[in-house]
């Protein structure tokens, strides 16, 4: 890999003054380029030390968050730049009924150099990128999508796997309503030799909008109902990802329970997986992973919210020098 | 023809022909009912009359209006079988279709998570065609659309 910093000709252009709306909007090229940066910090964790003292990054979450929050705040701070933040809405504007409009236009004209925005209404990104002047980065907008997510998880699948090419991965749990699902499954169309196999119940099964864009990017994906074929498919697969069931979304909750044990990932799991593949999540998590799995070498999700932090270090770095 | 004994022919103005049988309500959504009712045109539907070409069908008689040309692209988008013909003096010129690459302003996003749906905040809606697949896509949301569905979402026309 290309190696950046005191002995890199220059910067990578791709990501400067851009929004970063969807995973959809990056080509392999710009993934590949955050990765060496990501990589560099570990390397050289002061190349970035205060890289960006002159900016100001305003964290706008109105809606709950622990990892995208504390990382992009701690990304923010170890570059240097000012952080101010809006985290609990019933402490701000927000609660009185302020617009996301009002509220985005405020920010900015306060000084800030980048908006982070988590909104629980889809879309909520985008708009606030066609008010700003200044880049936004969508944390999460409803169900979605979570672009910087996808990054980090293509970011840990590349380091433990020394490359996406020829993936073959299953998601695992409620990808109708999973943001990071459908952003990961976006931007694993930029590689080659992609195979993704669905596993939900049908009431929780992608999509139509992400299997659309997977035929149209030419990508191999599967849905899987059947819990026996799934256990056949979770033999040969490089990454196991799984998500939360989310009770709320079950209209009949004696389904949920019959459904919650086939959905969780425990040792007996494991047991029948390939030996080097990992599993992935994006957290938190609630009863969908066991415990058991923490202190496996497969166990991927722990390195996978760490490196979230290199990534978003990298990602700020790239839009905003 | 059939229709010949029901409605006279019309000097000036639009005709939407080909409409698939008792659909007309549903093209009437797609045009700018709001400025039509301000206007004095005189609007006649026909509905189920014989057809050479699909058997039945109805028509759309604007009298003293033409519809615009985003519109016939709409009504001709929703209901390919749809043939627009202005009328001038009694000339014909029959309009050819271009299909839409948004729609802006004209329907209400169905996702109720959607931000265009927020009533605090005041977003012209946009969405993307993909005729391939016969539906339009949110561009703030990614919600899908199936085109037959369009009618019955028209209305949020912000600005």
């Amino acid at each position: 890999m290309e190696k950046v910093g005191s002995t890199s000709p220059g910067w990578y252009d791709g990501f400067r003054g851009r929004d970063v709306i969807s995973a959809r909007d990056f080509s392999r090229e710009d993934y590949e380029a955050l990765f060496r940066y990501a990589d560099l910090y570990e390397e050289d964790p002061g190349f970035y030390r205060g890289l960006l003292k002159d900016c100001i990054a305003a964290l706008v979450f109105v809606e709950p968050s622990t990892r995208t929050f504390h990382s992009f705040e701690t990304a923010a701070r170890i570059l240097g730049c000012g952080v101010t933040a809006i985290r609990d809405p019933s402490m701000s504007s927000i609660a009185k009924g302020e617009s996301l409009h009002d509220t985005i236009k405020m920010i900015e004209s306060y000084g800030a150099s980048i908006i982070i925005l988590r909104h629980p209404a889809r879309g909520a990104a985008l708009y606030a990128a066609e008010i700003s002047r200044v880049p936004v980065i969508n944390a999460g907008d409803g169900s979605r999508e979570h672009p910087t997510q996808a990054m980090l998880d293509l970011y840990t699948i590349a380091r433990k796997r020394g490359g996406i090419d020829g993936l073959r991965i299953a998601f695992l749990g409620d990808l109708r309503f999973s943001r990071t699902v459908s952003s990961l499954s976006y931007a694993l169309s930029s590689f080659k030799d992609i195979e993704i196999f669905y596993i939900a119940p049908p009431i929780l099964q992608i999509r139509r909008e992400v299997k659309i864009y997977l035929d149209d990017r030419g990508v191999e994906y599967k849905e899987i109902i059947d819990m026996d074929k799934a256990r056949e498919i979770l033999r040969s697969v490089d990454v196991l990802y799984v998500t939360r069931l989310q009770k709320e979304r079950f209209p009949d909750p004696s389904e949920y329970e019959k459904l919650k044990g086939a959905y969780t990932v425990g040792p007996e799991i494991l047991s029948i997986m390939r030996s080097d593949a990992g599993i992935m999540h994006p957290l938190p998590r609630v009863d969908e992973l066991s415990p058991e799995l923490d202190s496996k070498p497969n166990a991927w999700y722990f390195d996978q919210a760490r490196w979230g932090l290199n990534v978003r270090v990298a990602l700020l770095s790239l839009i905003l020098r | 023809m059939e229709e010949h004994l029901l409605v006279r022919k019309i000097d000036m103005g639009t005709v939407i022909d080909h409409i698939p049988p008792w659909r007309a309500s549903d093209v009437l959504k797609l045009l700018d009912l709001e400025g039509l009712r301000r206007s004095d045109i005189s609007l006649v539907i026909l509905h189920n009359v014989p057809s050479k070409k699909y058997g039945r069908k109805d028509i759309i008689k604007l009298y003293r209006h033409f519809i615009s040309n985003e519109e016939a692209d709409l009504v001709c988008l929703v209901f390919p079988t749809s043939t627009i013909n202005y009328i001038k003096d009694w000339r014909v010129e029959k309009y050819k279709p271009k299909i839409p690459e948004r729609i802006i302003g004209r329907i209400k996003c169905p996702e109720v998570t959607c931000i265009t749906n927020n009533p605090r905040e005041n977003i012209r809606t946009r969405f993307r065609v993909l005729s391939k697949y016969r539906i339009v896509q949110c561009e703030y949301c990614d919600t899908i659309v199936e085109l037959e569905r369009i009618a019955d979402l028209v209305g949020k026309k912000s600005e």
